[in-house]
């Protein structure tokens, strides 16, 4: 019997304290007992964490997650209240960052709290810590993709639109072809410009420029859907980091050569500094053979209209008019649209006559043109301000010096009162007959022109 | 099939008949006392040497799965979870079920056949308190604490499997062991037990208490018990583990 | 109780069956205060039945069984447990506790059913050891003892509480017929002295003329003949008649 209760003692005995042993050493990862402060953090995607779920500070296992609140809106994101042990508090700052982590390969998700920097304040209880979201390398593959497939969306639009650049281009050189063999048989101006031989260097590297934009464009494109498919065939993986690289140098291509195009764009509508020498010798060329030729050819006009060629047109004081007769003025489509906007005015509303005769505007023909002006201040841009002079003197002559000495005089007065600069307004003197299609069969006095924009 | 549900009926009334006489007093403390040194205290050695030898078997099964995949560091882990969540409590439960089962089915039956119940009976002794309930009782609170001694030993057989192979430190051990462990994988694993305990003793007792087949009788429902006990020992554990699974969500991986 | 005339035990038609089996049909028996009846029988004829009946390990289909004026089978666990303390029985296998020693086997009774203290308890165990003769093997188990020690222990667990009425299922069974003769003698020791009535199921005719002052005779559930040794050896059934004859 004593040797019984013996036995039975120390099985009892032995027992209760293996399993109070085991509680304690359950009990010991959780440090129960310790003090602890509180911290929460916020996240979109809890990543399959859980209550209970393991905290680790700068790698210590410290904490776990004691309540998680379950966002009340789709923008809204997951609050996870964690508890710490308080020993940690010091190395926990206001700018520790939260992260989502995996335990090896195989092994549970747990939170790990980065150590905030030096300078950052100690958190306090009860604080939000800033959190990463989990790099979801799923979501990142998808992400990746749709931009790459964007990206090739993109570049194929914009091979499409250079694609159409070039056709006009084309178009361009053909009537260009057109305009030379014009200019051979002493026909158009544009055929000067065109035989310039910088101009047409220019020209032809313009689209040179445009078809290798569009070829590097394409090839581009092409490799980034070979990426695309690329990824989306593959069962991602090990594969991702570098497809990724692959992705993001993909799309600094893309960003090179959109810049590359947008450059080829831009020498080819606008001027740079090489190009005002061209542009001079243009005008030069143009000028020169406008006083030598009759007639502005319509291929001209189609030439001055194009794209390629507008700003040479625009910017270098073609429409200085200085030497466009009055008829081709008055015919020019340009001139003569009824879209145009014109303020005409009488020579007494402007313009007093001195004791010799001589005109000279008057105070009230400057508030005029004042307000005028500044009716059209909006409207004011790169195209120039035509001012035409009219007079219906008896003889043409007299018509011709009253109109042009009222132009210049009207033109002078704009100049200097909105200090413009010569080739901002222009002056053409066009006797007592306006262009046709404006409504005016005859005029006295002046109108003041702004092209249409279309036109200009 | 009308045999079948009898004597469901027969084992369930004997089964409540167990619960309502355990709390009538008076207790048979002596009799209590006596169970669980031959329930428990007997019982010991068959389940430490059992648990250390599965320990290292499973360590060595294990082992070669986690270290292909890089986690060498988690073999102290997966076997503390592994024994204290499920082989410490059913091992535990199935080798008392033998052991102990076979002992209860056989003593009891063997006394119904030597008239020994008759004569405890004749003595004004309530034979079912005298002889089952403490029988009962002692499976009920000695089987936590067998699968203790299991959930330990299966961690010793582990932990000496292991340091063979790679000499880690016990402290490193015990450590990883208990670091991924929480309380929801010890303590409904090891008190789910004592319902094991209750439908070994119960069942056990039922075949030796109520066989009137004399000698052949107690060869029969000691076979009965061990077999009765084993089976619906494991058709509890479903039911209990998806009971802890409801009841602790965590403890579910 | 004090009622001299009073059976210390009475059946009154008292029917049992197993299932099917009918064990004891309408069998009514009176047994006087200090008389030792023997029940005699052929095997399976519920001699030991009526044995149990009588202090309610059974429980009589019908009928009565009165155990002084208490009618035993309607009794709650506390008066049966009352009515109990002032039997014996002896069991044919002895039926000793396996897990007790045969101090123990004694020390149960007298602790469950008595107010008796520790040393009241021992001397008691030793008294009653010492009059069957066993007062040498008390620390042993069970196991340890032979088909007569054994039988001789029952019979000193049945005597320990000083009953009344002793209650002995085959008290030779199993025993040489010398070992078989020491236990008559202590029952009828038991009786002379003791003055306790005796029920005792038996097939040892002869055992059974030396202690008995009637003999009871069962046969196929039913009581056939009852009477002295005697009168019986005469009785017309042929049944009794071998029954009782002493070979």
């Amino acid at each position: 019997m004593q040797n019984r209760n013996l036995t039975v003692g120390i099985f009892l005995v032995a027992g209760v304290a293996l399993f109070t042993l085991s509680l304690f050493l359950i009990g010991s990862q959780h440090k129960v007992f310790a003090r602890h402060f509180e911290v929460y953090t916020e996240f979109a995607n809890l990543d399959g964490l859980t209550k209970g779920g393991k905290v680790k500070v700068a790698g210590f296992d410290g904490g776990e997650i004691v309540d998680i609140a379950v966002p009340g809106s789709p923008t809204a994101k997951f609050r996870l209240k964690l508890r710490i042990e308080e020993r940690l508090h010091p190395v926990v700052r206001a700018d520790s960052m939260v992260t989502i982590a995996t335990e090896g390969v195989v092994g549970d998700k747990f939170l790990f709290i980065h150590t905030g920097s030096a300078q950052a304040a100690e958190t306090s209880s009860g604080a939000t810590l800033p959190s990463k979201e989990p790099l979801n390398l799923a979501d990142l593959m998808e992400k990746s993709a749709g931009l790459l497939n964007d990206a090739g969306g993109t570049m194929k639009t914009a091979g499409q639109k250079l694609n159409e650049t070039l056709d006009t281009a084309t178009t361009t050189i053909r009537n260009a072809n057109d305009l030379i063999v014009g200019l051979k048989q002493g026909k158009g101006t544009a055929g000067m410009l065109l035989h310039d031989e910088t101009t047409a260097t220019r020209i032809r590297q313009s689209i040179e420029n445009v078809h290798q934009a569009t070829a590097s464009l394409n090839q581009t494109a092409r490799r980034a859907d070979d990426l695309v498919s690329d990824l989306q065939s593959r069962q991602l993986g090990q594969k991702a980091e570098e497809t990724l690289s692959n992705a993001r140098s993909a799309t600094q291509n893309i960003k090179a050569t959109s810049q590359r195009i947008r450059q080829t764009v831009d020498d080819a509508t606008g001027p740079d500094d090489q190009g005002v020498d061209t542009a001079t010798n243009i005008r030069q060329s143009v000028s020169n053979l406008n006083q030598a030729t009759e007639n502005m050819s319509e291929d001209m006009e189609a030439l001055k209209h194009n794209f390629f060629f507008r700003g040479f047109f625009k910017h270098r004081g073609y429409y200085s008019l200085s030497h466009l007769p009055p008829d081709e003025y008055r015919r020019d489509k340009l001139f003569s649209d009824s879209r145009n906007h014109r303020d005409w005015f009488e020579t007494d509303d402007l313009f007093t006559s001195d004791r010799s005769g001589l005109e000279t505007l008057s105070r009230s023909g400057g508030a005029r043109i004042d307000d005028a002006i500044d009716r059209l201040s909006d409207s004011l841009g790169p195209a120039p301000l035509i001012v035409e002079g009219y007079s219906t003197a008896q003889n043409s002559p007299e018509q011709l010096a009253d109109s042009r000495n009222r132009a210049m005089l009207v033109r002078d007065y704009i100049r200097r009162r909105f200090h413009l600069d010569a080739q901002d307004v222009v002056i053409q003197s066009l006797g007592d007959r306006p262009p046709a299609g404006v409504g005016k069969d005859r005029w006295n006095g002046v109108c003041i022109v702004l092209l249409h924009s279309n036109s200009r | 099939m009308r045999k079948l549900f009898e004597f469901v009926g027969k084992v369930a009334r004997f089964g409540l008949q167990v619960i309502v006489k355990t709390f009538r007093p008076p207790i048979e403390f002596r009799q209590i006392w006596s169970q669980i040194a031959e329930v428990g205290s007997r019982s010991l050695p068959l389940v430490a040497a059992s648990g250390l030898a599965l320990g290292v078997v499973m360590t060595l099964h294990t082992r070669s799965t986690l270290v292909t995949f890089g986690a060498g560091a988690m073999i102290p882990a997966v076997q503390s979870i592994a024994f204290f969540v499920e082989i410490g409590p059913l091992v535990a439960a199935l080798l008392v079920a033998g052991r102990v089962g076979a002992g209860i089915g056989a003593v009891i039956a063997n006394m119904r056949a030597t008239e020994q119940i008759d004569a405890i009976e004749a003595l004004s002794i309530d034979s079912f308190k005298f002889l089952v309930v403490p029988r009962v009782a002692a499976c009920v609170l000695v089987l936590p604490l067998l699968t203790t001694f299991m959930d330990f030993s299966g961690l010793l057989g582990g932990y000496l499997s292991e340091y063979a192979l790679s000499h880690i430190s016990l402290r490193l051990y015990v450590t990883r062991a208990f670091t991924n462990l929480d309380w929801a994988n010890f303590v409904p694993p090891t008190l789910k037990t004592v319902v094991f305990g209750f439908i070994i003793g119960t069942v056990s007792s039922f075949f030796g208490y109520t066989t009137n087949e004399g000698a052949e009788g107690v060869g029969r429902a000691a076979t009965n018990s061990v077999v009765l006990s084993s089976l619906l020992v494991i058709l509890a554990d479903i039911i209990l583990v998806r009971c802890i699974f409801l009841a602790f969500p965590e403890s579910a991986i | 109780m004090s009622d001299e005339k009073q059976a210390a035990i009475a059946l009154d038609h008292v029917s049992k069956s197993f299932g099917t089996k009918q064990v004891l049909r309408d069998v009514s028996l009176e047994i006087e205060r200090g008389e030792a009846v023997c029940i005699l029988g052929r095997s399976g004829t519920g001699k030991s039945v009526a044995l149990k009946l009588m202090i309610s390990l059974l429980k009589p289909d019908s009928g009565y069984i009165w155990v002084g004026d208490e009618d035993i089978a309607q009794l709650n666990a506390e008066g049966l447990s009352r009515v109990r303390r002032r039997m014996g029985f002896l069991f044919q296998s002895a039926a000793l506790f396996d897990s007790l020693t045969l101090h123990d086997n004694l020390a149960l009774p007298l602790h469950r059913l008595t107010d008796k203290s520790r040393p009241e308890i021992e001397e008691t165990i030793e008294r009653v050891l010492g009059e069957v003769g066993l007062a040498a093997d008390k620390g042993k188990m069970p196991v340890e003892l032979s088909g007569g020690m054994k039988k001789r222990a029952g019979l000193a667990r049945a005597l320990v509480l000083a009953p009344e009425i002793l209650l002995i299922d085959e008290p030779s069974s199993g025993l040489d017929a010398i070992t078989a003769e020491e236990i008559d003698d202590l029952l009828l020791r038991q009786k002379s002295q003791q003055k306790t009535t005796m029920v005792i199921v038996t097939h040892d005719v002869r055992g059974a003329r030396r202690v008995a002052d009637r003999f009871a005779v069962l046969d196929q559930g039913s009581l056939i003949a009852l009477g002295k040794p005697a009168d019986l050896e005469h009785h017309e059934s042929e049944i009794v008649r071998k029954l009782v004859a002493e070979h």
